[in-house]
């Protein structure tokens, strides 16, 4: 079925004969043509290398032209935004957040790339397909809005070093969840005992920037059974007891060391890095943040590098595996786009296994090949450094879902005005009951995800 | 932007002798020349001033925008706070300018020295200045916090983990950085006022006070209230102190019109609803234009 | 001294001395006062740009120290600056290029535009010129902050996008206003017998917009271009929204960019804004006395 689509989509938008190409990139070599392409900056200058490179085969291979700008995070989004209200659009968007391709797939602003994902359905990680895939409310249908490229769980990162100077080794941290955060309150008072006034034990962000704190709150909230916030048909649960429940024990596990001392005050107002920065100075013990970016920072500080204990979620509570949420980023193509066909070709290129394992993998593995096979063949990935280890594994190997994005594109609106971080702040500093607080925020929640009701034809 | 264009319209504001133009009118090739000299200026006023302004008016033109900014919860807090900005920030720094531009008046050459440090903060760029801000008033690592606690031994507050601390972190920021500006321009203002004048007042007796209260704020009364007027739209559209100090936390209780309009275009991804939040501010602005314009055709006008 | 010694002196000297005494002990006070303020200017003023100062000179790990005073002061972080040493710098001094880039031509298109301007309506006396001037003044009145969304999009349509002409085109657009008003009020000391004397010898308005108008409007012309180059070097949020990619941001966007990425090596950051804040300075305090001169031309007489 996705053979004979994918053939006659192919057939009538690149006008090339596709035969026996199973294993290897279709390439058009027709006239040569143009595409402009928008990339966000590499973690570190290797991955810009290896996108450069990566074009360059394309180029040669196919005889077109990539017109690439490499953009950093922040500016690419703002450009994103822009470009789709103005209408003047590249050919492709290689996306860095996971509101872009729900928001736009809904508005109808993106192409389908259905024809060009379901080729791969076999080879990438369930997760990855389903973050992938989006609601139309135009067409009232879903289908592929992004070919994913890259993926990553959200793991902790501990100070091995200041836990033996508190007095435990780091086998005694527990593996259950609860007693699992618990352990590093003592590992504070131990370490100012020792006259380290400025040591936390955790880096939880609780503030309104960045994407931190929403991975922090769902965390926490999966780990209290409620997984089911919003579920893959696009409902918000927040009538579900459950659920309420959840949010609730979630807000206190998280405010509770904020009142007593054990999360430093400034959190509320932290930026993306500055939980990066606190952990490097070691003024936090844990730290719990998307991607290894927080040990490969240190990567050529050996000593350091390896003084950081980075490990997946430890067992529920109930004693059962905790599902960990993955971020999942790739390529769209917007509607309005002047060359289709050539940035379908190329989409369908870059996200070709091999040539993804190839490119991240020079990324130092930031970020993870979406494709299960290829993590546990290629021994770069579960075998070569533990921190990578723990953190492939944790993406590819433990139980996962999509964050709650590609169900509905409303829970992008309610992140973006940081609902859940806001009813933190309440309970913090506004002394409200978490229950309330919890309230508060499901009422704007609901408010917002009226907008977007799903009815899928 | 900025706002230096007030010394001129205290020029304007004074204006002693009807200048003398071109005389005997534009000859026939002349006048196209004129024209000519013209095209350059109106081309950029309408290709960047005023089509943008359309294009924004246009943009922020729906109704239902107004209707969803005011499900948003954190509208109302950013009006209080913008409110808060204005009433404070602008007549805090007018005031403190007007005083400290007559202790600027006293004679000696140290007295020039101070004012050279002390408009460092106008000719220091403002971003990198700010993002100092932000990081001095971090409550676990910054320099105030080191400080209180190295000189008393006070463990000094998270300064920009409360909304009110927060607020008033950006407000003194942004009279920190304007102050100086101001301060110039009415230190201007007082130079003008002749010296015949001020040395009167010296020889009936006249001191600090009352020579302030019945002498130089008449003088200078005008010259305020435009200044303020002007600083008042000017701080109004503000960006860069609230998105560098505060960012706008915690909690989103710390924004004002203008941060939240980029907040809503490209962090909530819809434009027109950022357009249309900067727009909200306009039943604010238009009487401060027109009391502005008022202010200054009849200030030229009785002179 | 005692206070008898003190006592018999006053009653010799009589009144006068008392009140000169009390005059000069009034005046110790007021100047003690003034001591005391200036101590709290200088506090706050230097107070944020010392912790730039303090932050630059430190190394990585102690930037998060309870330190007021750097434990190893050292140049290392200007040094990486210089040579673009980090990741985050590798443009660096291209990125100052784009500044100095926008900033001169905004200095000189503003000039250009402003002085051709004021020479029609000030000095040819074109009909209808004041509507120019109101036309002007109405760029004021709405800050340019609010209009940077419609003035992306507009760039957008325009083909500017990530370009420094459409940052150029914002700059000017909000700093000629002011170079209109500034070369109106100044050129009013410039007698109009000379245009008329180069008129009459058969000069084109070019000829006398090139030789008489712009020379004599020497003082004038550098106030505002200096104030056009600040204008342009303080500005931020036009170009972080119209410059995106690496190569063509200016200084301040990148320094943003620090803030948006997962790791903040704040000594290099401050080191940046440093290198960033000398030229304003240098260029205001130079031309500080010629720029309140251009300014204050004529002063706010009553």
């Amino acid at each position: 079925m996705s053979r004979l689509s994918r053939r006659s989509v192919l057939r009538g938008s690149l006008g090339l004969v596709a035969a026996g190409a199973v294993t290897r990139p279709y390439i058009a070599n027709a006239a040569a043509t143009t595409a402009t392409v928008w990339q966000p900056q590499g973690f570190i200058p290797e991955e810009d290398v290896a996108f450069r490179a990566m074009v360059a085969d394309y180029e040669k291979a196919s005889g077109n032209k990539i017109d690439y700008s490499i953009i950093p995070f922040a500016p690419l989004r703002q450009k994103a935004v822009s470009a789709i209200a103005s209408g003047v659009v590249p050919d492709e968007i290689s996306v860095a957040d996971f509101a872009f391709a729900p928001l736009n797939a809904w508005g109808d602003k993106l192409i389908d790339l259905s024809d060009v994902v379901e080729s791969l359905t076999s080879e990438f990680s369930p997760t990855a397909l389903r973050a992938s895939n989006h609601y139309n409310n135009v067409t009232k249908r879903r289908g592929y809005y992004l070919a994913p490229t890259a993926m990553g769980a959200s793991p902790f990162h501990i100070w091995r070093s200041l836990i033996e100077k508190a007095g435990y080794k780091t086998s005694d941290i527990p593996n259950t969840w609860d007693a699992f955060l618990d352990f590093f309150e003592p590992v504070q008072t131990k370490l100012r005992e020792q006259g380290m006034r400025n040591v936390y034990a955790h880096g939880y962000q609780l503030t309104t920037n960045g994407v931190d704190p929403l991975n922090t709150f769902n965390a926490f909230l999966i780990a209290y059974g409620g997984k089911d916030l919003v579920t893959p048909d696009g409902k918000l649960h927040s009538d579900d007891p459950q659920v309420r429940e959840a949010a609730v024990k979630a807000l206190v596990k998280l405010t509770t060391p904020f009142k007593e001392g054990f999360v430093p005050p400034g959190v509320v107002n932290w930026n993306d890095a500055d939980d990066n920065n606190a952990f490097h100075a070691k003024l936090i013990v844990m730290d719990y943040d998307g991607s290894i970016s927080t040990e490969l920072a240190l990567y050529h500080k050996k000593e350091e590098y390896d003084d950081i204990l980075t490990r997946g979620l430890p067992l529920g509570n109930d004693g059962k595996e905790l599902t960990s949420q993955i971020l999942v980023f790739g390529s769209v193509i917007p509607k309005g786009a002047k060359n289709v066909a050539v940035a379908k070709e190329f989409v369908k290129y870059r996200t070709e296994p091999k040539t993804l394992n190839a490119t991240l993998k020079s990324g130092l593995g930031r970020w993870i090949v979406p494709v299960p096979a290829i993590v546990k063949s290629d021994p770069f990935w579960l075998q070569s450094d533990p921190h990578l280890t723990a953190y492939a594994q944790q993406t590819t190997v433990g139980p996962t879902m999509p964050v709650y994005e590609s169900f509905n594109p409303a829970i992008a609106q309610v992140n973006a005005e940081h609902v859940f971080s806001v009813a933190m702040f309440d309970v913090m500093n506004n002394a409200m009951a978490p229950e309330q607080a919890v309230d508060k925020a499901f009422k704007r929640a609901e408010a917002i995800f009226e907008k977007y009701p799903i009815g899928e034809s | 932007m900025d706002s230096t264009s007030v010394l001129d319209i205290g020029h304007r504001a004074r204006r002693r002798t009807r200048s003398r133009y071109w005389r005997g009118g534009l000859r026939g090739s002349e006048y196209a020349w004129a024209i000519a000299f013209l095209v350059p200026y109106a081309g950029v006023f309408l290709a960047f001033v005023a089509y943008p302004v359309l294009y924004g008016l246009w943009m922020g033109s729906e109704a239902s925008l107004y209707s969803e900014l005011l499900s948003d919860p954190i509208y109302l807090s950013t009006v209080v706070n913008t409110l808060l900005y204005l009433a404070i920030g602008v007549n805090l720094k007018m005031f403190l300018a007007l005083l400290l531009s007559g202790f600027f008046m006293r004679p000696g050459w140290w007295m020039k020295a101070l004012l050279l440090i002390y408009v460092l903060p106008w000719a220091v760029p403002a971003l990198p200045t700010f993002i100092s801000i932000h990081w001095m008033l971090n409550g676990d690592w910054g320099l105030l916090n080191n400080a209180l606690y190295a000189l008393f031994h006070i463990q000094g507050p998270s300064w920009l983990g409360e909304r009110w601390l927060a607020l008033g972190s950006a407000i003194i920021s942004h009279i920190w950085k304007w102050m100086p500006f101001w301060t110039v321009i009415l230190l201007a203002g007082r130079m003008a006022i002749p010296m015949e004048i001020r040395d009167a007042a010296k020889v009936d007796g006249a001191t600090g006070l009352h020579s302030f209260v019945h002498i130089s704020f008449p003088l200078l009364a005008n010259l305020y209230l435009i200044c303020t007027l002007l600083s008042t739209i000017f701080t109004l559209g503000d960006f860069n102190s609230v998105t560098f100090v505060t960012g706008g936390g915690p909690a989103n209780t710390t924004h004002v019109l203008a941060t939240l309009g980029i907040r809503d275009a490209f962090d909530i991804s819809q434009p027109r609803l950022g357009v249309a939040a900067v727009m909200s501010a306009l039943p604010l602005m238009i009487p401060l234009v027109i009391l502005l314009m008022r202010k200054l055709r009849t200030t030229e006008v009785q002179l | 001294m005692s206070a008898v010694t003190t006592g018999t002196r006053l009653a010799a000297r009589g009144s006068t001395h008392r009140m000169r005494r009390a005059a000069l002990r009034r005046r110790f006070a007021a100047n003690a006062a003034a001591m005391a303020l200036a101590a709290v200017l200088i506090v706050w003023s230097i107070t944020p740009i010392y912790n730039m100062v303090m932050v630059s000179l430190e190394a990585e790990g102690d930037v998060f120290g309870e330190h007021i005073w750097p434990p190893k002061p050292s140049l290392d972080g200007f040094w990486v600056v210089i040579t673009q040493g980090h990741w985050y710098l590798e443009y660096f001094w291209h990125q100052f290029g784009n500044s100095l880039y926008i900033g001169a031509m905004t200095t000189i298109l503003t000039l250009f535009i402003g002085s051709l301007t004021s020479f029609s309506v000030g000095r040819m006396r074109v009909r209808h010129g004041r509507l120019v001037i109101n036309a002007a003044l109405l760029t004021y009145v709405i800050p340019a902050t609010f209009l940077a969304i419609p003035f992306y999009l507009i760039m957008q349509h325009y083909g500017l996008a990530n370009n420094p002409w459409s940052v150029i085109a914002a700059n000017v657009a909000f700093a000629t206003p002011y170079a209109i008003f500034i070369f109106l009020e100044y050129g009013r000391s410039i007698p109009i017998e000379l245009d008329e004397s180069a008129r009459i010898d058969g000069a084109t308005p070019s000829q006398v917009y090139l030789r008489i108008y712009l020379p004599l409007m020497a003082p004038a012309l550098v106030a505002v271009g200096t104030y056009a180059l600040l204008l342009a070097w303080n500005e931020f949020l036009y170009q972080f929204l119209l410059l995106s990619s690496k190569s063509s941001m200016t200084v301040p966007v990148a320094l943003a960019q620090f803030l948006n990425s997962d790791e903040a090596p704040w000594n290099y950051m401050m080191a940046t804004a440093i290198v960033y804040a000398v030229p304003p300075v240098v260029i205001y305090y130079a031309f500080r006395r010629r720029m309140a001169a251009g300014l204050t031309m004529g002063g706010v007489k009553g």
